[in-house]
């Protein structure tokens, strides 16, 4: 071998090495990344239909009552000029999951049975009893313990003292939830903690949207259960 | 007459002979590495609008992943949670917080909270959360410690060969049916053996044909 061809080999692995280190420097596998993931090829990654919860930019909404009147306005004296109406500005969006019309019922669920629903007795009264639809046994009251753990504990704490991890951070609560185990709570029917979960207390909010029906009369005997833990067997 | 090709060109065979099979293999390798999902999907971080930390809500505080993702185990969709959700305690703690203003506007106006989706299979994939939460797989197993993210990233890649690694040998990945939900439960320090729980009515039958995934 000639001492140029040497150079030049060199000069050749050189280059090559430059280039496999260019390629690292533009990251490693796992790297974190604000930039959306590229697909070299698109094929039917998106199609023409909406995914939930994906936005639409054919619908408003309550979204942007504005801007929607100001693209209502612009699309109206574009048609008395004759022109096309202009594209909406994108700046806000609707929803591709559309709410029902109001007023909607959806098959088998009129929701008529105001015991299970309202937790309201033939009278109208809450009821201290269960829905006949629901059965309490073991697994109730194991779906309540869990269900309770998940939506309840964060303010209620695991044994129902109102002292819940997040109402003790940040500042804390402005109203701390009371006890379950004061005398005013423990005189309540059972139906009026499933009251309290479908339409909220004071400031605690509406629990309807997150839980099912049949968990929350389960987790209304779990509070309960945590009740009569305290006073010996009681009722 | 000069020579048509000059001495140096003698060279060019030998060059090529090295430099080709290093170029190839780098070009290979380059491919393998980079043109992955692991590299071009795992890591995706967006920037959320509102500073949302799942450390410190799913992490310190211990809330469950199905407290504000409620639909997991009834739907194939994972909802991320309404502006509600955030306000049954943001009306009560940290109400003037800054960071929270524009979780305060959206429940005033009814505006949805343009949270940048980070997770999405391609559309041509079916995918539900049901049937493998179902299953016993934890959320740690797809998602990776989300109860340690300040800003939720994709740890996996959410390729058809990682879904079809766990579908071939799911067992490894299984855990009990009320675990599904904690990050901390490791399957190597726990001595748990799906076939002997009571709990599981069936053996699982994760579809590896090409239909149960492309429907
Ligand atoms: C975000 C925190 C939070 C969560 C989660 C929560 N609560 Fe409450 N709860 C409160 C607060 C705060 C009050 C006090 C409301 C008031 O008096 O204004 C309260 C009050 C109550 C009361 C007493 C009502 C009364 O008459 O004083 C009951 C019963 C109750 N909650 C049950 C539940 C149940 C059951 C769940 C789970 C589905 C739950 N809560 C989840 C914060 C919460
Ligand atoms: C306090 C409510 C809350 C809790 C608790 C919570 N999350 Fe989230 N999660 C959100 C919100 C809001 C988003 C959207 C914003 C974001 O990506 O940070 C989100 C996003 C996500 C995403 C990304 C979704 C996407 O766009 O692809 C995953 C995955 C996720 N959460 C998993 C979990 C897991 C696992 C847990 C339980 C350890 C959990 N979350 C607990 C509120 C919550
Ligand atoms: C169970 C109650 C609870 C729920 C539900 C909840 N948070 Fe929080 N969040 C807290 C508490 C408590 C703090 C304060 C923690 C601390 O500072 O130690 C906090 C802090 C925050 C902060 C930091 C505020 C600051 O100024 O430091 C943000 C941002 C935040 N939450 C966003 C959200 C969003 C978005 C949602 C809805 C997806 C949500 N939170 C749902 C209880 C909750
Ligand atoms: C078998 C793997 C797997 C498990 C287990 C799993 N996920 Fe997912 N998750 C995914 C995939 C894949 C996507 C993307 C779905 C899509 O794009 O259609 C996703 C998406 C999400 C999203 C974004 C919304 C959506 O549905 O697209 C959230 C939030 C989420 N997961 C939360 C959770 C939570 C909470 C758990 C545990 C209770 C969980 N996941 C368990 C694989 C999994
Ligand atoms: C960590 C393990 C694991 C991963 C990762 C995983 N799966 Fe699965 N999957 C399972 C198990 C276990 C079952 C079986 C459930 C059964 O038999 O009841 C299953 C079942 C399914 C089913 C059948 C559902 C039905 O209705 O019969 C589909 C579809 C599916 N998975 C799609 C996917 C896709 C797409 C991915 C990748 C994005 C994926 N899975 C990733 C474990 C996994
Ligand atoms: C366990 C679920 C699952 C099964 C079974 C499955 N796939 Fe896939 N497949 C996926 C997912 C998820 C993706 C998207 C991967 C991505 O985003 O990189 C995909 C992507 C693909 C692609 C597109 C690749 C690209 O990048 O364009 C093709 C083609 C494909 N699959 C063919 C098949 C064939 C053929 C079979 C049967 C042998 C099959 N798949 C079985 C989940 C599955």
């Amino acid at each position: 071998m000639t001492r140029t061809t040497a150079t030049r080999c060199l000069k050749g692995s050189l280059l090559g090495a430059a280039v496999i280190a260019g390629g690292l420097l533009a990251g490693c596998q796992g790297n974190r990344s604000d930039e959306p993931p590229v697909h070299l090829l698109h094929n039917m990654d998106f199609q023409a239909r909406f995914d939930a919860q994906e936005k639409n930019d054919f619908f408003y909404d309550v979204d942007c009552p504005e801007e929607a009147a100001a693209d209502d306005a612009a699309a109206e004296e574009a048609a008395e000029h004759g022109e096309h109406a202009p594209h909406r500005t994108k700046t806000c969006y609707g929803r591709a999951m559309r709410e029902p019309v109001a007023g909607t019922v959806a098959r088998g669920h009129l929701k008529d049975d105001d015991h299970l629903y309202r937790g309201r007795g033939a009278d109208d009264r809450l009821a201290d009893t269960l829905p006949v639809q629901i059965e309490l046994n073991a697994a109730l009251l194991a779906r309540g313990e869990e269900r309770y753990n998940i939506y309840c504990q964060p303010c209620h704490d695991y044994s129902g003292n109102g002292e819940g991890v997040a109402t003790q951070r940040g500042g804390g609560f402005k109203v701390q939830p009371p006890s379950y185990h004061i005398d005013r709570l423990r005189a309540m029917p059972l139906g009026y903690f499933f009251k309290v979960i479908t339409d909220g207390q004071g400031t605690m909010l509406s629990y309807a949207s997150q839980i099912p029906v049949e968990d929350r009369w389960a987790i209304a005997v779990w509070v309960r259960t945590l009740q009569v833990s305290r006073t010996k067997g009681g009722k | 007459m000069p020579a048509i090709f000059p001495r140096w060109t003698n060279n060019i065979p030998l060059a090529i002979a090295i430099l080709a099979p290093i170029f190839g293999a780098g070009l290979v390798g380059g491919v393998w590495y980079y043109f992955s999902p692991k590299f071009t999907d795992a890591g995706y971080r967006p920037i959320q609008p509102v500073a949302f930390s799942h450390k410190l809500h799913a992490g310190d505080m211990g809330m469950d992943c199905r407290y504000c993702h409620n639909t997991v185990e009834r739907a194939a969709h994972a909802a991320i949670p309404p502006t509600q959700t955030c306000m049954n305690c943001h009306s009560q703690v940290k109400t003037d917080s800054p960071k929270l203003a524009p979780i305060r506007e959206s429940y005033e106006s009814g505006k949805s909270v343009p949270w940048i989706r980070v997770h999405q299979l391609p559309d041509y994939a079916f995918f539900d959360h049901r049937p493998h939460l179902a299953a016993g797989v934890g959320c740690v197993s797809c998602h990776g410690r989300i109860d340690q993210m300040t800003v939720v990233q994709m740890d996996q890649p959410l390729s058809m060969s990682w879904c079809l690694d766990c579908h071939r040998n799911p067992e490894p990945n299984l855990r009990p049916l009320d675990q599904i939900t904690n990050m901390g439960w490791d399957p190597a320090t726990e001595d748990y053996d799906p076939k002997a729980d009571p709990a599981r009515k069936r053996a699982l039958t994760p579809p590896e044909h090409c239909s149960g995934c492309h429907r």
